[in-house]
Protein backbone atom coordinates (compact mmCIF):
# COMPACT_ATOMS: atom_id res chain seq x y z
CA UNK A 1 0.00 0.00 0.00
CA UNK A 2 2.79 2.25 1.32
CA UNK A 3 4.18 1.54 -2.38
CA UNK A 4 1.33 2.42 -3.88
CA UNK A 5 1.03 5.83 -2.06
CA UNK A 6 4.20 6.71 -2.92
CA UNK A 7 3.68 5.68 -6.45
CA UNK A 8 0.69 8.47 -6.72
CA UNK A 9 3.23 10.67 -4.94
CA UNK A 10 5.35 10.63 -7.34
CA UNK A 11 3.06 10.67 -10.37
CA UNK A 12 1.19 13.92 -8.71
CA UNK A 13 4.74 15.83 -8.26
CA UNK A 14 5.46 15.05 -12.15
CA UNK A 15 2.08 15.57 -13.74
CA UNK A 16 2.49 19.21 -13.85
CA UNK A 17 5.40 19.20 -15.82
CA UNK A 18 4.26 17.03 -17.94
CA UNK A 19 1.43 18.85 -19.01
CA UNK A 20 3.71 21.60 -20.00
CA UNK A 21 5.65 19.30 -22.21
CA UNK A 22 2.46 18.24 -24.18
CA UNK A 23 2.27 22.31 -24.94
CA UNK A 24 -0.39 24.12 -25.87
CA UNK A 25 -2.94 24.03 -28.86
CA UNK A 26 -2.15 26.50 -32.18
CA UNK A 27 -5.65 26.16 -33.16
CA UNK A 28 -7.20 27.17 -29.19
CA UNK A 29 -4.11 29.76 -29.44
CA UNK A 30 -4.50 32.13 -32.61
CA UNK A 31 -8.31 32.59 -31.28
CA UNK A 32 -6.04 33.68 -28.40
CA UNK A 33 -3.87 35.34 -29.64
CA UNK A 34 -5.76 37.96 -31.67
CA UNK A 35 -5.24 40.97 -29.24
CA UNK A 36 -1.39 40.09 -29.99
CA UNK A 37 -1.45 41.10 -33.29
CA UNK A 38 -2.34 44.32 -32.68
CA UNK A 39 1.48 45.15 -32.12
CA UNK A 40 2.92 42.16 -33.30
CA UNK A 41 1.45 41.49 -36.31
CA UNK A 42 2.11 45.06 -37.76
CA UNK A 43 5.69 44.28 -39.99
CA UNK A 44 7.60 47.29 -38.38
CA UNK A 45 5.84 48.51 -35.11
CA UNK A 46 7.27 50.71 -33.15
CA UNK A 47 7.44 50.27 -29.42
CA UNK A 48 6.04 54.32 -28.35
CA UNK A 49 9.28 54.72 -25.52
CA UNK A 50 11.66 53.61 -25.51
CA UNK A 51 11.56 52.99 -29.24
CA UNK A 52 12.47 50.02 -31.06
CA UNK A 53 10.21 48.02 -33.09
CA UNK A 54 8.17 44.81 -31.70
CA UNK A 55 9.79 42.05 -31.68
CA UNK A 56 9.09 39.05 -34.08
CA UNK A 57 7.46 36.04 -32.50
CA UNK A 58 6.57 33.79 -35.45
CA UNK A 59 8.84 30.90 -35.62
CA UNK A 60 10.22 32.15 -32.00
CA UNK A 61 10.45 28.90 -29.98
CA UNK A 62 7.70 27.58 -27.90
CA UNK A 63 9.16 26.87 -24.62
CA UNK A 64 10.96 30.56 -24.72
CA UNK A 65 7.33 31.70 -25.07
CA UNK A 66 5.91 30.30 -22.47
CA UNK A 67 8.81 31.50 -20.17
CA UNK A 68 8.51 35.01 -21.30
CA UNK A 69 4.86 35.32 -20.91
CA UNK A 70 4.80 33.71 -17.37
CA UNK A 71 8.25 36.31 -16.90
CA UNK A 72 5.84 39.41 -17.73
CA UNK A 73 2.52 38.01 -15.71
CA UNK A 74 4.80 37.84 -12.38
CA UNK A 75 6.61 41.32 -13.09
CA UNK A 76 10.33 39.48 -13.33
CA UNK A 77 10.24 41.30 -16.63
CA UNK A 78 9.01 44.31 -16.86
CA UNK A 79 7.08 45.99 -19.96
CA UNK A 80 3.60 47.78 -19.16
CA UNK A 81 1.57 46.58 -21.67
CA UNK A 82 3.21 42.84 -21.96
CA UNK A 83 2.68 42.60 -18.18
CA UNK A 84 -1.30 43.71 -18.16
CA UNK A 85 -1.67 41.44 -21.27
CA UNK A 86 0.29 38.82 -19.56
CA UNK A 87 -1.61 39.34 -16.36
CA UNK A 88 -5.17 37.96 -18.40
CA UNK A 89 -4.25 35.15 -19.71
CA UNK A 90 -4.26 31.33 -18.10
CA UNK A 91 -1.66 28.72 -18.12
CA UNK A 92 -3.66 27.07 -20.75
CA UNK A 93 -3.84 30.51 -22.72
CA UNK A 94 0.05 30.84 -22.06
CA UNK A 95 0.79 27.28 -23.47
CA UNK A 96 -1.34 27.75 -26.53
CA UNK A 97 -0.80 31.73 -28.16
CA UNK A 98 2.81 29.57 -27.46
CA UNK A 99 2.15 26.99 -29.60
CA UNK A 100 0.36 29.18 -32.53
CA UNK A 101 3.55 31.85 -32.52
CA UNK A 102 6.05 28.69 -32.63
CA UNK A 103 4.43 26.83 -35.23
CA UNK A 104 3.77 29.93 -37.33
CA UNK A 105 7.43 29.86 -38.52
CA UNK A 106 10.24 27.27 -37.84
CA UNK A 107 9.59 27.01 -34.08
CA UNK A 108 11.85 24.02 -32.27
CA UNK A 109 12.37 22.00 -35.26
CA UNK A 110 14.05 25.16 -36.85
CA UNK A 111 12.60 24.42 -40.10
CA UNK B 1 35.73 85.83 -11.69
CA UNK B 2 34.12 87.91 -14.40
CA UNK B 3 30.77 87.89 -15.82
CA UNK B 4 31.97 86.17 -18.70
CA UNK B 5 33.59 83.25 -16.91
CA UNK B 6 30.78 82.83 -14.39
CA UNK B 7 28.92 82.50 -17.73
CA UNK B 8 31.29 79.67 -19.45
CA UNK B 9 31.41 77.50 -15.70
CA UNK B 10 27.45 77.62 -15.78
CA UNK B 11 27.33 76.59 -19.56
CA UNK B 12 29.91 74.10 -18.81
CA UNK B 13 28.25 72.38 -15.93
CA UNK B 14 24.59 72.15 -18.15
CA UNK B 15 26.70 70.90 -20.89
CA UNK B 16 29.23 68.57 -19.75
CA UNK B 17 26.73 65.95 -18.26
CA UNK B 18 25.10 65.52 -21.18
CA UNK B 19 27.83 64.91 -22.77
CA UNK B 20 29.36 62.23 -20.70
CA UNK B 21 25.76 60.66 -20.72
CA UNK B 22 25.19 57.00 -21.89
CA UNK B 23 25.82 57.34 -25.82
CA UNK B 24 22.95 56.34 -27.84
CA UNK B 25 22.59 53.30 -29.18
CA UNK B 26 21.61 52.98 -32.97
CA UNK B 27 20.69 50.30 -35.23
CA UNK B 28 23.71 50.97 -37.78
CA UNK B 29 25.62 48.22 -36.99
CA UNK B 30 28.16 46.10 -38.86
CA UNK B 31 26.78 42.28 -39.24
CA UNK B 32 30.16 40.72 -40.34
CA UNK B 33 31.66 42.62 -37.23
CA UNK B 34 29.37 41.08 -35.49
CA UNK B 35 29.61 37.25 -37.10
CA UNK B 36 33.24 37.40 -34.89
CA UNK B 37 31.95 38.62 -32.18
CA UNK B 38 28.70 36.12 -32.12
CA UNK B 39 31.24 33.38 -31.64
CA UNK B 40 30.38 33.42 -27.51
CA UNK B 41 27.15 33.33 -28.62
CA UNK B 42 26.79 30.05 -30.46
CA UNK B 43 26.63 27.48 -27.90
CA UNK B 44 23.34 28.52 -26.73
CA UNK B 45 21.93 30.50 -29.90
CA UNK B 46 23.47 28.19 -32.83
CA UNK B 47 25.76 29.66 -35.68
CA UNK B 48 22.96 30.60 -37.12
CA UNK B 49 20.49 32.14 -34.86
CA UNK B 50 18.43 29.25 -34.22
CA UNK B 51 18.75 28.10 -30.61
CA UNK B 52 20.03 24.20 -29.66
CA UNK B 53 17.48 24.70 -26.59
CA UNK B 54 14.15 25.70 -27.10
CA UNK B 55 14.14 27.79 -23.85
CA UNK B 56 16.49 29.88 -25.31
CA UNK B 57 15.13 31.81 -27.89
CA UNK B 58 15.96 32.04 -31.83
CA UNK B 59 17.36 35.22 -32.90
CA UNK B 60 17.83 34.86 -36.68
CA UNK B 61 15.85 37.74 -38.76
CA UNK B 62 14.49 39.57 -35.41
CA UNK B 63 14.22 43.02 -35.48
CA UNK B 64 17.93 44.80 -34.93
CA UNK B 65 16.02 47.93 -32.84
CA UNK B 66 14.66 44.97 -30.33
CA UNK B 67 18.06 43.01 -30.34
CA UNK B 68 19.81 46.29 -29.25
CA UNK B 69 17.12 46.78 -26.51
CA UNK B 70 17.49 43.26 -25.36
CA UNK B 71 21.33 43.57 -25.03
CA UNK B 72 21.71 46.88 -23.52
CA UNK B 73 18.72 45.76 -21.06
CA UNK B 74 20.67 42.76 -20.06
CA UNK B 75 24.18 45.21 -19.25
CA UNK B 76 22.00 47.58 -17.27
CA UNK B 77 20.13 44.84 -15.89
CA UNK B 78 16.80 46.22 -16.47
CA UNK B 79 16.34 42.53 -17.82
CA UNK B 80 17.40 39.47 -15.49
CA UNK B 81 19.03 36.62 -16.33
CA UNK B 82 22.55 35.09 -14.93
CA UNK B 83 23.94 33.96 -17.87
CA UNK B 84 22.55 36.98 -20.35
CA UNK B 85 23.96 39.59 -17.62
CA UNK B 86 27.64 38.13 -17.27
CA UNK B 87 27.49 37.95 -21.06
CA UNK B 88 26.53 41.55 -21.54
CA UNK B 89 28.15 42.98 -18.99
CA UNK B 90 31.43 42.95 -21.12
CA UNK B 91 29.98 44.44 -24.67
CA UNK B 92 30.76 47.74 -25.19
CA UNK B 93 27.70 50.02 -27.85
CA UNK B 94 29.76 49.13 -30.54
CA UNK B 95 29.92 45.35 -29.67
CA UNK B 96 25.71 45.40 -29.19
CA UNK B 97 24.74 47.30 -32.59
CA UNK B 98 27.38 44.57 -34.96
CA UNK B 99 25.87 41.37 -32.62
CA UNK B 100 22.45 42.88 -33.74
CA UNK B 101 23.10 43.76 -36.97
CA UNK B 102 24.81 40.03 -37.53
CA UNK B 103 21.21 38.00 -35.83
CA UNK B 104 19.34 40.63 -37.71
CA UNK B 105 20.32 39.90 -40.84
CA UNK B 106 19.68 36.17 -40.88
CA UNK B 107 16.66 34.77 -41.75
CA UNK B 108 14.60 32.97 -39.15
CA UNK B 109 11.53 35.08 -37.44
CA UNK B 110 8.82 36.16 -38.60
CA UNK B 111 6.29 38.87 -38.53
CA UNK B 112 2.96 37.68 -37.65
CA UNK B 113 0.74 39.22 -41.26
CA UNK B 114 -2.51 39.84 -40.39
CA UNK B 115 -4.83 38.06 -41.92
Amino acid sequence: MPRILSAVLIFAVFLPGTLVALGGDPKAGETKAYTCTGCHGIPGYNNVYPTYKVPKIGGQNYEYLVSALKAYQSGDREHATMELQAQALSDQDIEDVAAYFAALGGGETGK
Amino acid sequence: MSDWTRKAVLALTCVVPLALGPAELHADGEPQAGREKAKQCESCHGTDGRSVEPSYPNLAGQYESYLIKSLSDYRSGARDHAIMKSFAANLSNQDIEDLAAWYASQQGLEDLSIK
